[in-house]
């Protein structure tokens, strides 16, 4: 059984469904990325998930409890670690005594461990905490007693590039430990770099569930080429080309189709320089995003939808 | 499991002590008015409008038992500390829940049912730090003044005291639960320990009114029947024990309910 499996969740406020009959599964050992804007519904998945509000219609297991059961999602929560996007901690007390806190709760064999990774200064009163600081005291708190799952909420707001990346580093070792880490987040580098899954959420439907990999495959290559001379685009253009963008002699473009054809075609040309790579998953972001809001179409908007076809 | 009691009743003792600091001090400034008002008696009673007699149930003014109980326990205790009670149980959950301190109590392996129980426990901090405040502070206070107050009397009646300071509670605990606001559900819990205060003052007034004050807490606590006639309403006390239970399941009943 997958550590978190979602069935139809459904949670409505009134006529707004902050989630739509969301489905998808969170494998064991992986490190599972939810992506969308603020506002789209990522917390309140994560706090369906934790019982903190009850589901409207669906349901969920974590760790095989049912979320509907209070007692038994009560009892699975020795294995489960929170970070949630809101750090409420009881701001008077120093860290040291906010991590005695939770660990009477649940816990703490690897504290010392994280206390070296992550180093919020321990003797100070919460209060006086910068975010960063509090982030990492919340990092701390969510690992220290082991947990099987972690569930984390935008972890890296208020970290600085350097924690970040430590704490990106950390999470794929943890993961390779076993640990099933599931992550929401509005930041699409931050996904690209420490995901192995993802799933998207706009306005509380989930539009998209990948591997990070696939869906960088499918939406193509970022290629950018520089020729000798300007050429006639009907001549250098092809279907597989979108997103189109010539500047004299200098031509960018997504390319759908596959690579060997795309080299052969480009050797007929005096080439000065080329790069061909993966495209950025804000690239792709924009696509499923794209169409939203701004339905009296631009030509940038149209050649978006055209590639949000390709894309699907 | 009482993690969650042990950080509570840390957080509540500055408070219990602030609170003891301001009622002693206001039994000092009562205190200091007994000489003349035990002189006077009976003049202060006719003086003072039949409504204020009323309210604060003076009775046997000019004895130190008398005016502790009807003068002193009535201000102090039925009024100032059980808005302080319902005032601190209002803002248990709320504030909590406002603050998101919820969220990541909530991600421990602990039940809703103990967090309202463990958090509503924590009140014996104040509870013991206010009676035994102001137990010292009378028993001073009576000597200073050459008088002598029976000390089974008054820890009787300060024990007596703690089922309505309960039902304080109770009234508290349950607005935490049910309203959104921290601000809100604490005014509501102040208010409306004011308000039962004072219908239970005015409807001992006119028989024909009578009848509603039975369905206020401080006519189960009676200072003067303690202190100047030495007998323990345990029967009353008992109802307002269980008033306040049943207001603590509704409210354990209802945060086991609610989304957060």
């Amino acid at each position: 059984m997958a550590p978190i499996e979602i069935e139809d969740l459904t949670k409505r406020y009134g006529d707004l469904a902050a989630n739509d009959a969301v489905v998808f599964d969170v494998e064991r050992g992986e490190i599972f990325g939810y992506l969308g804007p603020n506002g789209a519904g990522k917390t309140t998945t994560i706090r369906l998930l934790l019982g903190l509000i009850k589901p409207t219609a669906g349901t969920a297991t974590v760790l095989g409890a049912d979320i509907r059961d209070r007692r038994a999602l009560t009892g699975v929560k020795t294995n489960i670690g929170y970070l949630p996007d809101t750090l409420g901690f009881e701001e008077r007390l120093t860290g040291t005594q906010v991590l005695d806190h939770f660990a009477r709760m649940r816990g703490d064999e690897r504290r010392a461990e994280l206390l070296d990774l992550f180093r919020p200064p321990l003797e100070k009163p919460v209060e006086t905490y910068s975010s960063g600081n509090k982030r990492m005291l919340g990092i701390v708190q969510a690992f220290m007693h082991d947990p099987d799952l972690v569930i984390m909420d935008e972890p890296t707001s208020g970290l600085d590039p350097l924690k970040q990346d430590r704490l990106h580093q950390f999470l794929e070792a943890e993961r390779d430990a076993g640990t099933t880490i599931f992550l929401s987040s509005h930041v699409l580098s931050e996904v690209q770099r420490v995901c192995d899954r993802v799933g998207i959420i706009r306005a509380g439907k989930l539009i998209a569930l990948e591997n990070i990999d696939d869906l960088l495959t499918q939406s193509g290559k970022n290629v950018w080429v520089h020729l000798e001379e300007p050429v006639e685009n009907a001549r250098f253009l092809t279907d597989d080309m979108i997103d189109v963008e010539v500047t004299g002699a200098t031509i960018q473009f997504t390319y759908t189709g596959d690579v060997k054809t795309l080299l052969a075609h480009l050797v007929q040309f005096e080439i000065v320089d080329a790069d061909i790579g993966d495209p950025q998953l804000d690239d792709i972001f924009k696509h499923y995003y794209g169409d939203e809001g701004e339905t009296d179409a631009t030509n940038e908007d149209a050649t978006r939808e055209d590639t949000t076809a390709e894309v699907e | 499991m009482t993690a969650i009691l042990r950080n509570e009743s840390g957080k509540l003792l500055h408070s219990s002590v602030l609170l003891t600091g301001m009622l002693a001090l206001l039994s000092a400034f009562m205190f200091a008015a007994y000489p003349g008002f035990a002189e006077e008696a009976e003049f202060v009673e006719e003086a003072f409008p039949p409504v204020l007699i009323g309210l604060f149930g003076f009775e046997a003014l000019h004895t130190i038992e008398g005016f502790v109980a009807s003068y002193l326990f009535s201000l102090i205790w039925i009024l100032f500390a059980g808005m302080f009670f319902a005032y601190v149980s209002a803002g248990l959950i709320v504030e909590d829940v406002r603050t998101r301190k919820m969220d990541l109590i909530l991600s421990n392996p602990v039940s809703r049912e103990s967090v309202v129980l463990q958090k509503v426990a924590a009140l014996w901090v104040p509870l013991v730090v206010v009676n035994a405040g102001l137990l010292v502070v009378l028993l001073v206070g009576a000597s200073v003044l050459g008088e002598s107050l029976d000390p089974v009397d008054l820890g009787m009646v300060l024990l007596l005291s703690v089922p309505y300071l309960l039902v304080c509670v109770g009234i508290g605990i349950v607005l935490s639960v049910t309203v959104d606001r921290v601000e809100t559900a604490q005014a509501s819990a102040l208010g409306l320990v004011f308000i039962l205060w004072l219908v239970d003052g005015l409807s001992d007034m006119d028989p024909d009114f009578e009848w509603i004050g039975t369905f206020t807490p401080s006519r189960y606590f009676t200072p003067t029947d303690v202190l100047v006639h030495q007998e323990y309403a345990y029967g009353d006390a008992g109802i307002l024990l269980a008033v306040f239970l049943v207001l603590l399941g509704l409210a354990v009943v209802i945060f086991a309910r609610r989304d957060i």
